[in-house]
């Protein structure tokens, strides 16, 4: 028989007889008749605290795998959980979302209904995949047993999962029905319904009106997911994971549980978050530049740039040189470009929560080494911007530094503060030494549905010729990180591919090696043929 | 290198034996094929495709001399050809070669024009050898002579030892686990937007094969210090002196080996590799 908890808090009926239904479908939790779930459901509609009754004891481990787990956990991961598990360790200023302080006993990542603590399984699976594109790595090097030990351990921090809570109820996460365009478009409009927009904005990139004032429980401000890259979702990113992220919420983050009826609609919803993006993010190791003979003009924006996907390259956070980014605001740009006889032109394109366009930004502001970033208002005193840097010069001994060149290869920057939407360019020797160049880009940028979009426009030098790759890197500033300066998203050097004008046909190669081919082949047979009709002795 | 397509290759060869009546043609096709196999699906990453078209030339050519060192099988080969390009019953076969390898070379040459070139590959030295000495905030470190200042603590004094090692995780925790990985496997939370990637400390080819001084060096200097064999200019690595004190980047370099589980390479056999990539 199963006993029935109090209910905690927002946690509605209909989740309450999904869990009943998952009791019976997974068969290793299946303990509970179905008399008891009808009975636990009336009395959960009636609202009545309910006494535990024959409450089934919380799996907490033995003393020696709490140990155990308690020496793997001060090895692996209380430098950012904290010795006591507070959330507190040496890594913890510098990573947001924070380590989790395991004393709340908060958990995001649950099978279990909002407000309930998380169950062994979810907590292991947590701990094996990690949470992408969070300071949470994945273990999978830790073998199941090593694992499970740590769960035990992770469990004494709150005196909850040792209480009568600590046997949640679960959320039954049915079979997905396939994947269908139609169900994807219905979607839409229960996107739309429900709201997701406040936070995730009409396009998905995490830019709804509200997102800039969003707090996780612990006082941090915590930016919506981008619903346009699955591959950063935290709780993963199948279909299944994306309907019990909204079916049970995110514990501690602003993000709600929902229970959308009929459950088609619940589908529908996860088609179309699944519609909105790629498995992957196909990082590129280079873009191309295409030929077109008509003039660029940059405030066409996307339109002059062909439809297909750009090159996406990853950004990741400036720690090398003093006044480091730990958190920058952008993950990734998307480089399209094209060129005509006497000029080139490249489009970045980048998702962005919110555009900041007052205010001012540099590539040689002056950045305080540690500056805690402590946001009391949502108004930014940095602008966003872009920069794109190529080398100088090209030399055989290799590249300048990717951060602003180096004292004997200088690179050439094209910068844009989006503030002011004006091209500037400038010759880095270092990112100490930056003076003004000569020609400036002509820049047009849009920012439209959380996505900004710079088109630079510069004329044609010679190392742009024909058939050339030529290394580029960027940088972008996220003005509401405050980030200016040394303080910015980069990328290593990439490639700039400027594809030929011409393209050769391949017709008169193939012949001719289709041809000479031929022609050995036929030698070879005839050469034998011949020697076999006149006889010979040897 | 995938382990599996090894072994297949290895089997289909190994099967080959068994086959009754085996000539010396069959080996060859069977040697050629298992090879193919192996350097197109058998290694990760790829090659590219000019490199295994190279070690196929050079086993062709190996092919060859082996046939022609021994008169019976050149023979042998050499009666097979004649009959193939001169007997009746083989005129269907011999038809078909002469129209489909032209075809194949052309296909190839329209796969590489259409495909575009790949952008260039760049190689670097991964371990060069270091500099006899280095100046860290105004204080000549010999890089030859001296040993980590705080190893001997580990037998003369553990608890004041344990402390600089507790120091030392801190500091990677600060500002080493962004690239390096929380479990120092090179896999942290940054290491995707970099190239080279960070080195794998876990890895039995870092510091496990290093003397604590080389260790020293290339944190103190980074990716900047390097020789130019190197490719310093691309190279992630900060230079740590602009950050961190000498002894916070000794208590690092304890951290390193005591949280791995590697030792240090012992100063005896000098030198800090040559080994390159
Ligand atoms: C490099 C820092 C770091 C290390 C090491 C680390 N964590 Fe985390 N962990 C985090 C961060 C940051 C979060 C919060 C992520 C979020 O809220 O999105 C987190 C969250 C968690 C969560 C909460 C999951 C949820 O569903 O809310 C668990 C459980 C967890 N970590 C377990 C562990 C365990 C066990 C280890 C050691 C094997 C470990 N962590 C090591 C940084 C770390
Ligand atoms: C009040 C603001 C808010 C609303 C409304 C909201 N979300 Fe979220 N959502 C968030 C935040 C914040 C996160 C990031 C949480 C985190 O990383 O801890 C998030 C994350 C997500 C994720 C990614 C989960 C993961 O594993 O990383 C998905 C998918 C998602 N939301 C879908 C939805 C859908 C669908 C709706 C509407 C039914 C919705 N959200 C409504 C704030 C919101
Ligand atoms: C921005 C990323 C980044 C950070 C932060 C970083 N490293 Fe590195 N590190 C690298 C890269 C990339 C390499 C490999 C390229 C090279 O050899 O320079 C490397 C190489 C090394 C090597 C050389 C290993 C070998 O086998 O030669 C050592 C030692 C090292 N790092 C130690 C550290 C320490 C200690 C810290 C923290 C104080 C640190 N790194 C922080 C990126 C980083």
């Amino acid at each position: 028989m199963e006993g029935e908890t109090v209910i905690r808090n927002k946690t509605d009926i209909a989740i309450r007889l999904a869990a009943c239904r998952a009791r019976r479908a997974v068969g290793r939790f299946s303990r509970s008749g179905f008399l008891s779930c009808v009975l636990a459901a009336c009395l959960g509609v009636a609202g009545l605290p309910l006494a535990a009754w024959a409450q089934p004891a919380p799996d907490l481990g033995s003393d020696e795998q709490r140990e155990a787990g308690r020496s793997l956990y001060m090895d692996k991961c209380a430098q950012c959980h904290g010795d006591a598990g507070q959330g507190d360790g040496v890594a913890a200023p510098f990573m947001r979302p924070m380590p989790r302080d395991f004393t709340a006993g908060v958990y995001k990542v649950r099978t279990t209904p909002s407000g309930q603590l998380p169950t062994d399984d979810d907590l292991a699976r947590v701990i094996r995949d990690g949470m992408p594109y969070t300071g949470m790595p994945p273990w999978p090097q830790l073998s199941d047993d090593e694992i499970r030990n740590l769960v035990y351990y992770l469990k004494t921090f709150n005196a909850d999962f040792s209480g009568p809570y600590g046997v949640p109820d679960l959320v039954e996460i049915p079979d997905p029905p396939s994947f269908s365009e139609a169900s994807a478009e219905r979607g839409r409009a229960v996107y739309e319904e429900n709201q997701c927009f406040d936070c995730h904005g009409m396009a998905g990139r995490g830019d709804g009106p509200s997102a800039p004032t969003l707090q996780e429980q612990w006082g941090n401000h915590i930016r919506p997911a981008d619903l346009t890259k699955r591959w950063t979702f935290i709780g993963g990113a199948t279909r299944q994971d994306i309907y019990r992220t909204f079916t049970t919420g995110l514990d501690g983050s602003p993000m709600p549980s929902y229970s959308i009826t009929p459950i088609e609609d619940s589908w529908a919803l996860v088609d179309y978050v699944y519609s909105l993006s790629q498995d992957e993010p196909d990082y590129a190791t280079a873009a191309t530049a295409r030929y077109a003979a008509d003039p660029v003009d940059p405030a066409q924006g996307r339109a002059a740039f062909g439809a297909a996907r750009g090159a996406y390259f990853p950004v990741v956070g400036q720690v090398i040189e003093p006044g480091r980014s730990f958190m920058p605001g952008v993950d990734g740009v998307e480089v399209k470009a094209r060129y005509n006889a006497d000029e080139i032109a490249i489009l970045l394109a980048w998702n962005d929560m919110s555009a900041e366009t007052t205010g001012e930004n540099a590539p040689d502001m002056a950045v305080p080494p540690i500056e805690q970033v402590v946001r009391d208002t949502v108004a930014s005193v940095w602008s966003d911007a872009v920069a794109i840097q190529f080398p100088q010069e090209l030399a055989p001994e290799g590249l300048p530094y990717f951060l602003f060149g180096d004292a004997g290869q200088p690179v050439d920057l094209w910068f844009a503060d989006l503030a002011s939407g004006a091209g500037r360019s400038y010759v880095g020797r270092g990112s100490g030494n930056l003076i003004a160049g000569e020609t400036a880009p002509s820049v047009h940028a849009t920012y439209e549905d959380g996505e900004w979009t710079a088109v630079f426009a510069m004329p044609r030098d010679e190392r742009f010729a024909e058939g050339a790759f030529v290394p580029i890197a960027f940088s972008v500033w996220d003005g509401f990180n405050d980030e200016r300066g040394n303080r910015r998203g980069i990328t290593g050097w990439y490639y700039l591919y400027i594809a030929p004008s011409e393209r050769p046909s391949p017709v008169m190669p193939m012949l001719r090696a289709g041809g000479l081919t031929l022609l050995a082949l036929l030698c070879i047979v005839g050469l034998m043929r011949f020697r076999r009709r006149t006889p010979v002795s040897a | 290198m995938n382990i599996l397509i090894l072994l297949a290759a290895c089997a289909g060869l190994l099967a080959l034996r068994f086959v009754p009546k085996m000539n010396i043609l069959g080996w060859l096709v069977g040697w050629w094929a298992a090879t193919f196999v192996f350097l197109r699906w058998g290694i990760n990453p790829p090659l590219p495709t000019s490199i295994q078209g190279m070690f196929l030339a050079i086993l062709t050519l190996a092919l060859l001399a082996y046939i022609s060192a021994n008169s019976v099988h050149f023979r042998f080969v050499l009666d097979r050809a004649v009959a193939f390009a001169t007997e009746k019953k083989y005129t269907v076969a011999l038809a078909v070669t002469l129209v489909l390898l032209p075809c194949l070379v052309a296909l190839r040459v329209y796969f590489d024009i259409t495909e575009g070139p790949a952008p260039p590959l760049s190689s670097r030295t991964i371990h060069p050898p270091p500099p006899v000495s280095i100046e860290v905030a105004g204080r000549m470190i010999d890089l030859v002579n001296d040993d980590n200042p705080y190893r001997a603590l580990e037998t003369e004094d553990p608890a004041a030892f344990a402390e600089h090692v507790a120091n030392g995780r801190r500091v990677y925790y600060e500002n080493c686990v962004y690239c390096h990985g929380d479990d120092m496997a090179g896999d942290g939370l940054f290491a995707h937007g970099y190239d080279p990637i960070p080195a794998n400390f876990q890895d039995a080819t870092t510091i496990a094969m290093l003397q604590e001084g080389y260790i020293f060096w290339r944190i103190a200097k980074g990716g900047p210090g390097l020789p130019s064999e190197s490719t310093p200019w691309l190279s992630a690595m900060p230079a740590w002196e602009n950050f961190l004190t000498e002894e916070e980047m000794w208590d690092v370099t304890l951290f390193l080996y005591d949280f791995t589980g590697h030792r240090p390479r012992a100063r005896e056999d000098h030198g800090g590799g040559g080994d390159g990539h």
